[in-house]
């Protein structure tokens, strides 16, 4: 089938989040669709299938106008969506989660009719040659097989037009090489594909034609093979845009972190981190590269102090810190930028001025028995605000009103301004737009090149081999493989993030 | 190694409503298996601290003999009565509990501990029943119809729980619902002079209740607890002040036409066993009926599917066309009209008609016992039979005028609820999204 949508006009208060959007694919096409966040890529989606209506603009069918009101029209009429998010029920199995909502039923109560919902699953899988298990617990199953499902979910509802939305943001390379694999079988076999993401080697590499939103607006359309990374990132940035982080060769000296045999519980009291060891030496960057969910969060939260350290040593230019607290670490010289700023990162509904001080408040420059000096916190932010480029109306400004990539300028600056010996950056720049990125990897660098040493720890591949002077890999807790710049390739990078050692 | 405990990391700490949707690598399913084997451990230990206990109270009982009776044809007829010395019987306890500790510490996670705790509670009660006694002759038809009887609003109360909490609506508000219910059975059968009125217009006035209690938390996406809070309440100051103003000075309204026991044909004839089980209210029957109706509702249908999709990610009903809104104002009012008709049976099935807080906090114990039966409609009546049983004892206890504070028995319920809510001796795992609204887009 062939899906146009013409001039798609979205308005939010305050944003207009989709401005006159026109896009079309065939049938049998990929779409490559590509832009930052923000760019109104999910709120086309969301009007796509049937979440949001736009305020004006048609969607055509073949030719023919259709109105989604709800989910269930969007869905009868071919559109099928693979969310970012898996909507998937944890403790269905595989056949309840791919028939739910159109289970076939048997009797006067409405019976479940098991059987048939079984076969019919396993003809489909066969079919289209994505394996599955039709008994298996969704709970149980790895992330790829779990997107597997989320598949044969929209083909059972013999969707013509797939919608998958960054699909790859939870694969491993090898993974998504797989998933390539099946985009261009359904694509031969008559099904036309969408395929949303900010990564712009993937649209090269699986798309029949691509479409750039910038902004809310379509900034142009291309074809791969005339297409380049460097001219798509500057049609979705809208300037030119240094793919590569520029740096000079690291000047490694003494090591300034040192960790040995750490081991540290998740919430559940399991191991997620399983011994590690390791150290970043001062003038380097240790990028922990891995598939979300491995041991990271739980790495990141124990050496800063968030976390309970179950056995193992960290210990900062000889002081032993696997047992401080997080000011104590904070003060021995370590900068946090943590993972998920909203929860870990700032205070929404307090000012920049007071996220700012947010772990140095207690500093004798900032307040003196008991009480507050505002002056001192004011001129302190103002300055900060001043170097690190926050755009913000005022230093009293609530720091929920700033944009992502501001917030977390915010926290880079609060962390950088204390003496920096070791920084640990956990995503640093998820959710930023390019603008940001550069930015905030630029500071990182500089703290690198004035002698502190750096561990990142990221899921995009991308930043990690930008950034590392040395990758570690972890996979399932433990840290699989650290690899030099010159040895880390994708490939090698992308068979220990699925934990293949050889 | 450090010992300090930090706050962020106790903060952390999972609640039994954590979704584990976001633990999917191996190293939750590894973690799960050792927090298994932990409790497992917790519960081996319980087990021998039960039999060592069970144990002192056998040492303690010899010489004492249990007196017990049963009318053989009906209530009140010929009876039967026999006796067993009480030390026997708390040797069997001991026996029960400390085979219990030796299998759960062999068999670890794999050992059946709900079933088991399941099967020893009646005769605990039992054990304790006599030992308390001291002497004095109980009757046992009257303390096993009782506990029937007793059932009946906990069990139908804790169907009106699952069925709201399954499709995610977490609902505490099942005492309100039953003070309502019973209020308005009341008043409906009094009126009228028709019996079957007092039910039908509990149930449609708990679903009312029901409704309007999904609407706040649905529509206007207000907090369930508080809500549920508010009705509860509400509820009972509301039903206290009509009693006062209206039914005690107009009592005409407050008069209405019981219930009354039904005889099933040949089988209520049968020597011991008829009067137990066979001659109860109708309203047992129905809820035994309705239990069963609802487990095969629940597991084995499409509706039962949506719903249980609905209540643990309600996203991925939604997106595959599913009206979650709608499916869970439907489930509040299935929820409603069952409270209500339990709540009704509270007033109708006694003599006094309704009464200043008559439901008690059943309504409570009802929850326990869908927290205890783990969502499940067959497990949370059992657990609503042994919660029933520890009622009727407390009540044949202080009707044969032995001083025992009662509060000890019924606080039962409570303190076995707060021991499986904080997974001390195994988790158990709620509906992922009751008690979070849903955001259609």
């Amino acid at each position: 089938m062939r899906l146009e949508l013409q001039k798609i006009t979205k308005q939010f208060p305050g944003v207009l989040a989709n401005d006159r959007i026109s896009i079309s694919v065939d049938k049998g096409q990929v779409l490559g669709l590509l832009g930052e966040n923000g760019a109104g890529k999910t709120t086309l989606m969301n009007i796509l299938s049937g979440l949001y209506r736009p305020d004006s603009g048609k969607i055509l069918i073949d030719g023919k106008e259709r109105i989604f009101r709800d989910p269930a029209q969007a869905i009868d009429a071919g559109i099928g969506m693979v969310h970012q998010h898996f909507m998937l029920v944890p403790v269905f199995d595989v056949t309840e989660s791919v028939v739910l909502g159109n289970e076939p039923t048997k009797g006067p109560l409405g019976s479940f009719d098991r059987a048939t919902a079984r076969a019919q699953v396993v003809e489909l899988s066969k079919k289209h040659g994505l394996h599955v298990d039709p008994d298996a617990k969704i709970e149980s199953l790895p992330v790829g097989v779990r997107q597997r499902v989320e598949i044969l979910k929209a083909l059972y509802r013999k969707s013509d037009i797939l919608v998958l939305d960054e699909p790859s943001a939870v694969l491993t390379p090898q993974e998504t090489e797989e998933l390539f694999e099946i985009i261009r079988g359904l694509a031969k076999g008559g099904t036309s594909v969408i395929f949303i993401t900010h990564k712009l080697n993937e649209v090269i590499a699986v798309a029949d034609k691509i479409t750039v939103l910038r902004r809310g607006a379509v900034a142009g359309e291309t074809t791969p093979k005339k297409a380049t990374a460097a001219k798509l990132a500057e049609m979705m940035v809208g300037r030119e845009v240094q793919l590569t982080v520029s740096r000079s060769k690291s000047k490694v000296a003494e090591p300034i972190l040192q960790v040995k045999g750490l081991n540290v519980l998740n919430d559940a009291g399991g191991l997620a981190v399983n011994s590690a060891t390791f150290e970043v030496r001062s003038g380097e960057i240790l990028a922990v590269a891995g598939v979300q969910g491995n041991g990271q969060t739980e790495l990141v939260e124990a050496l800063t102090g968030l976390r309970l350290v179950d056995s193992g040593t960290v210990v900062l230019e000889k002081k032993p810190l696997h047992a401080g607290s997080p000011r104590e670490i904070a003060m021995a010289g370590v900068a946090h930028i943590p993972e998920d700023r909203n929860r870990d990162g700032m205070v929404k509904g307090m000012t920049i001025a007071e996220n700012y001080i947010l772990n140095t408040y207690h500093l004798p420059q900032y307040s003196k028995n008991g009480l507050l000096n505002r002056k001192a916190i004011a001129a302190a932010t103002e300055q900060a605000v001043k170097d690190f480029d926050v755009r913000t109306p005022s230093i009293n400004t609530d720091i929920a009103s700033l944009s992502g990539g501001n917030q977390q300028k915010v926290i880079v600056a609060r962390e950088f301004s204390r003496n920096v010996r070791l920084v640990i950056a956990a995503q640093p720049t998820r959710g930023l737009d390019v603008g940001s990125i550069e930015y905030i990897h630029r500071r990182i660098v500089e703290q690198r090149d004035a002698g502190a040493a750096v561990l990142i720890v990221s899921t995009e591949l991308d930043e990690v081999l930008a950034l590392g002077d040395r990758v570690a890999v972890m996979y399932e807790g433990r840290i699989v493989g650290i690899l030099d710049a010159k040895e880390a390739t994708r490939e090698r990078v992308g068979l220990l993030m699925g934990g293949i050692t050889k | 190694m450090t010992n300090k405990k930090k706050p962020v990391a106790a903060a952390r700490a999972k609640t039994i409503t954590t979704a584990p949707a976001k633990r999917s690598t191996p190293v939750g399913d590894g973690a799960d298996a050792q927090q298994q084997l932990v409790a497992s451990r917790v519960r081996a230990g319980l087990f021998a601290l039960f039999t060592l206990l069970s144990l002192a109270i056998t040492n303690g009982s010899a010489g004492v003999e249990g007196k017990f009776a049963f009318w053989v044809d009906k209530i009140g007829g010929t009876d039967v009565s026999f006796s067993v010395p009480v030390v026997l019987l708390w040797v069997a306890v001991t026996a029960g509990f400390g085979a219990m500790a030796a299998l759960q510490f062999v068999r670890g996670a794999s050992f059946r501990w709900r079933l088991a705790i399941g099967l020893i509670s009646p005769f605990l009660v039992f054990a304790l029943l006599a030992r308390l006694l001291d002497g004095t002759t109980a009757n046992l038809t009257v303390f096993f119809t009782s506990t029937l009887l007793y059932t009946v609003p906990v069990g139908i109360g804790a169907l009106a729980g699952i069925v709201s909490e399954r499709s995610g609506i977490l609902n505490i508000s099942v005492e309100g619902k039953l003070l309502f219910g019973a209020m308005i059975g009341s008043i409906a059968s009094s009126i009228t002079g028709i019996a079957i009125a007092g039910p039908i217009a509990g149930a449609i006035f708990g679903a009312l209740v029901s409704l309007f209690f999904a609407w706040l938390g649905i529509r206007y996406k207000v907090d369930q607890i508080i809500a549920g809070t508010v009705i509860n309440i509400g509820a009972l100051g509301v039903t206290t002040f009509a009693y006062l103003r209206i039914l005690q000075p107009y009592s005409e309204f407050n008069r209405p036409i019981g219930i009354t026991p039904i005889q099933i044909p040949f089988l209520s004839d049968i020597p011991v066993l008829g009067p137990i089980l066979f001659s109860l209210s109708p309203f047992f029957y129905i809820a035994v009926g309705l239990v069963l109706f609802f487990t095969y509702m629940i597991y084995r249908t499409r509706w039962g599917l949506r719903l249980r999709a609905a209540g643990e990610q309600p996203n991925a009903a939604g997106t595959v066309g599913i009206d979650v809104v709608k499916l869970r104002y439907r489930a509040m009012l299935i929820a409603g009209l069952l409270a209500g008709f339990a709540g009704s049976y509270i007033s109708l099935s006694g003599t006094g008609g309704f009464g200043i807080n008559t439901s008690a906090g059943q309504g409570f114990i009802a929850l326990a016992a869908v927290i205890f039966g783990a969502w499940n409609p067959v497990y949370a009546f059992g657990a609503a039979l042994i919660f029933g049983m520890t009622s009727a004892a407390t009540t044949l206890l202080s009707g044969l005028g032995v001083t025992i504070p009662p509060q000890i028995l019924l606080s039962m319920p409570y303190i076995v609820t707060i021991i499986v809510v904080a997974g001390l001796i195994g988790r158990v795992r709620a509906p992922a999204s009751a008690g979070r609204p849903y955001d259609q887009g």
